[in-house]
């Protein structure tokens, strides 16, 4: 059975981590870690500071390759691929420190998100066919519906750079989800956030899940990460220490152990 | 045989001028990432120094070389200290058109204070041409490569062995991390000027005697030295004499076997060249990010 | 409905008035000939401006690209007997051809190596121009470029040409005002506001950043097209790297990422040289030191500058 037929086959995992390694210069970043996320689950990955969890980010949204090991997306390799091919794929990321086109407004941030969705270049932006049109109206329409549905279709036309700072990070999501994805990769979405605006993260999350978006998500906010994932990995120092289901991690000694130090009784 | 060798020599004698200048502006790249475009005014600006203290009035000649070459050195510090300093937004863009400003605006302070006529300036001392082979040296390129050889290996040396040479070289590394433990970066950054001023001083007293020396002489022979530069490496000194030696050969030798009109084509196609298949530079990094 | 148009046109509006009154109000040859070459400079200051401000390249080698509009024209309608009417696209097309070969290796890279690129692309053509005697005649130059003619009517007459090229950049004015309110405009400012985000969204920044510069170079073709016939001589020292350096500085003073600042940048730098004759010995000076200022203080160029200057005092009167 090849890749594309195992597809098909409803219970296929749309992403698959196969014994990964990344060194940097001496640094073993991450050693032999592997897991795999079904389509339409929260997939959260936690771990001490300097776990590997960046980097693990940075493989999967193809910012560099793994020196070893290979990230299969819906059954086919991401190795080499440009983020333009990959983003046209299915995936899209969010940023640590939120990074919008601060002096474009709201919906065309969103609007922007659409690039590999929609087609009109130089000719048809010049002489405005009638092709041109209808895809303004649909690009502008949808945008519009996904601001309202994290919740900012009140202020669409303001300026993204001056919105107060939680808005942005729904904006950001927003923005990722506008490319119409299959795996969605949140960086840190709950950082900077208060406890107020994380449970409404938390619910616009599942709503996303919802839709079919499959999410990757990493995480500090334990709370948040326990209680809206399917799975959890956990990484310590670069290596895969336990992978499971939320309440499986809690109570997993190794997972402990990382966070808090070997018991010395 | 003889052409050839007479070929080598002046390619030789002008590769050592490019090589000067592609250091001067290695220097300055490397401390502050920042390409000056106004670096051929400096040369124009030490050969025309030359022409009032040496021709003009006749200074013996190392006083007029040093007082030359720290007036000029005098104008890097006070280019760095009121357009670079100063700027609100110091992006790249907007730092390469100050340079580019800079570079006009100099060349209007040199043609308002010498005019615009073309000046000559004695050679350095006054022995004869040397027959070699059958082809001839001149005494001056004798003192061109000496000079310039001397103010690499200083350089060199001043990097790699002084600790404010290896404070700067931090400074290109990481202006951060330089920052915190200690180096004044912003004294950095104005020795580095200093530095790439001064050597483009060097470089416009030693060619004062072999050419003519006028307001305008700095633009071309700035953006030559630019692509030696580029065709060594950016940032690497040593780069940039390659780059500069490689330069001079190749356009004496295109000048000998192609046509003399379109030798200032040769430096800009090279540039192009290097830029398509390695952009690095000869003895640049692999891995190239951003200039 | 009508209102609604003039309501969203009226730039344009007020401009094509300006033109026209001007036009008819003029009646010095001499007047029209500055002002035309306002029209042409503005073409050249357009493109620029696009590359710039959106995509953020930095071009000091455009002097070429428009050399080779004016020599082709002035070669096809010359020397082969061609009507400019079918001159222009070769010009056009010739342009865009060769930015493309000179962009693409460059673009690649991040950076400015486009400007690196650019620069020693416009050297080599400047001196290409100058030494290839036979074709384009050389340092002495090319004369006896016919007038323009576009089908029955000849463009002799200065009010005409006049007419002609402030039409013309109306009508690139609306272009590129299209372009900029379309999907290539957003990506191209999100280009410019974090290229970093923009390629994480999927924007296909390098080749985004190829076709402004394409853009651009057809832009400054079409000004040496009107330059050609509008003084009928042309020489290889009217596009060397002063002349870009020039184009540059219109884009920068007049602000980039703006299209009024192309004409801005463009007016100011074409009366300024006539301004500056009463002190012709010290317009490098002058020149060098308003390029140096404007980027010291207001690198967003006049026209934001202005704009932040009066809406800041009326933050203060409140």
């Amino acid at each position: 059975m090849n890749a594309a037929e195992k597809i098909q086959d409803e219970g296929a995992p749309l992403l698959q981590i196969l014994s990964v390694s990344k060194t940097f210069g001496g640094v073993k970043a991450l050693t032999e870690v592997g897991f795999e996320v079904a389509p339409a689950t929260i997939q959260g990955v936690i771990g001490p500071n300097g776990a590997g969890k960046t980097t693990l980010f940075n493989l999967i949204s193809g910012f560099y390759p793994p020196d070893q090991g290979t990230i299969r997306y819906d059954g086919r390799d991401t190795d080499g691929r440009s983020n333009t091919e990959l983003v046209r794929l299915g995936i899209t990321r969010t940023f640590q420190n939120v990074e919008l086109f601060e002096s474009m407004s709201a919906l065309e941030n969103v609007m922007v998100g659409q690039h590999v969705r929609s087609r009109c270049g130089f000719w048809g932006a010049l002489w405005r066919t009638p092709g041109m049109r209808r895809e303004e109206r649909r690009i502008h329409e949808r945008a519009m519906a996904l601001l309202e549905f994290v919740g900012l279709g009140a202020v669409a036309h303001g300026r993204s750079g001056d919105l107060p700072f939680g808005w942005q990070r729904l904006l950001e999501i927003a923005r990722a989800l506008a490319a119409e994805p299959r795996l969605l990769l949140l960086d840190e979405p709950a950082a900077g956030l208060n406890a107020v605006e994380t449970r409404e993260l938390a619910t616009l999350l599942l709503r996303i899940k919802a839709e079919g978006v499959t999410q990757l998500l990493v995480e500090h906010d334990m709370s948040l990460t326990m209680e809206i994932s399917d799975r959890i990995a956990v990484l310590d120092q670069g290596r895969l220490i336990a992978e499971g289901r939320p309440r499986e991690i809690q109570s997993d000694p190794a997972v402990i152990s990382a966070y808090l130090g070997v018991q010395t009784a | 045989m003889q052409e050839l060798l007479q070929y080598l020599f002046s390619g030789i004698t002008n590769g050592a001028i490019y090589a000067v200048i592609a250091v001067g502006f290695a220097v300055l790249f490397n401390a502050t990432e920042l390409i000056n475009f106004a670096h051929g005014e400096f040369v124009m600006l030490g050969a025309l120094g030359m022409v009032t203290l040496y021709s003009s009035l006749q200074l013996p000649l190392t006083l007029a070389f040093l007082l030359t070459t720290v007036g000029v050195s005098c104008v890097g510090f006070l280019f760095e200290r009121f357009a670079i300093r100063t700027v609100k937004r110091p992006e790249p863009i907007v730092l390469v058109i100050i340079t580019v400003g800079a570079s006009i605006f100099l060349r209007g302070v040199g043609m308002l204070g010498w005019g615009k006529d073309a000046f000559s300036v004695d050679p350095f001392s006054t022995h004869p041409p040397f027959s070699i082979a059958g082809a001839h040296l001149l005494p001056q390129s004798l003192w061109i490569l000496v000079i310039v050889l001397g103010a690499v290996v200083g350089l060199h040396l001043f990097f790699n062995r002084s600790l404010t040479g290896k404070a700067m070289l931090a400074c290109a590394i990481s202006r951060r991390a330089a920052w915190l433990v200690g180096i004044p970066t912003g004294r950095m950054v104005q020795l580095a000027f200093v530095l790439s001023a001064a050597m483009g001083a060097v470089a416009g007293i030693i060619i004062a005697p072999v050419t003519m020396c006028s307001y305008d002489m700095g633009t071309l022979l700035g953006l030559k030295g630019f692509c030696a530069a580029m065709l060594g490496g950016l940032g690497s000194l040593w780069g940039g004499v390659l780059g500069g030696f490689l330069l001079g050969v190749l356009e004496a030798l295109g000048v000998g076997f192609l046509s003399s009109s379109l030798k200032d084509a040769i430096a800009f196609v090279l540039l192009l060249l290097i830029l398509y298949v390695r952009p690095a530079g000869l003895l640049g990094a692999r891995k190239v990010q951003r200039f | 409905m009508v209102a609604r148009y003039l309501r969203r046109n009226w730039a344009y509006l007020v401009f094509l008035a300006a033109v026209g009154v001007t036009g008819c109000l003029v009646q010095n040859a001499y007047y029209f000939q500055v002002l035309t070459f306002i029209g042409i400079n503005t073409l050249l200051a357009l493109g620029l401006n696009l590359l710039m401000g959106y995509a953020g390249q930095i071009s000091l080698g455009h002097a070429a690209f428009y050399g080779i509009g004016a020599y082709t024209t002035a070669i096809l309608t010359t020397t082969w007997g061609l009507s400019p009417g079918l001159a222009l696209p070769c010009a056009l097309a010739i342009a865009a051809l060769v930015a493309l070969v000179v962009g693409l290796p460059t673009l690649k890279l991040s950076g400015y190596y486009l400007g690196m690129g650019t620069l020693g692309f416009g050297m080599i053509v400047h001196i290409f121009l100058r030494e290839w005697t036979e074709v384009t005649g050389g340092a002495s130059g090319f004369i006896g470029i016919p007038p323009l003619t576009l089908g029955p009517i000849v463009f002799t007459d200065d009010r005409a040409y006049f007419y002609l090229v402030w039409a013309t950049v109306l009508l690139s004015f609306i272009l590129t005002h299209r372009l900029i309110r379309s999907r290539v405009g957003r990506a191209l400012r999100s280009i410019h506001d974090s290229e970093h985000a923009a390629r994480a969204v999927g924007v296909d920044t390098q080749r985004l950043k190829l076709q402004v510069f394409i853009f651009s170079a057809i832009l400054a073709a079409l000004g040496g097209f009107f330059y050609a016939h509008l003084v009928n001589f042309i020489s290889p020292d009217s596009f060397n790297f002063l002349v870009s350096v020039r184009m540059v500085t219109m884009v920068v003073i007049g602000g980039m990422a703006s299209v009024w600042g192309a004409l801005l940048g463009a007016s100011l730098l074409t009366l300024l040289p006539e301004w500056l004759h009463t002190f012709s010995d010290f317009e490098m000076v002058v020149y060098g030191l308003i390029l140096m200022l404007v980027m010291i203080l207001m690198p967003q160029g006049l026209t934001r500058g202005i704009l932040d200057a009066y809406e800041r005092s009326r933050k203060n009167s409140r």
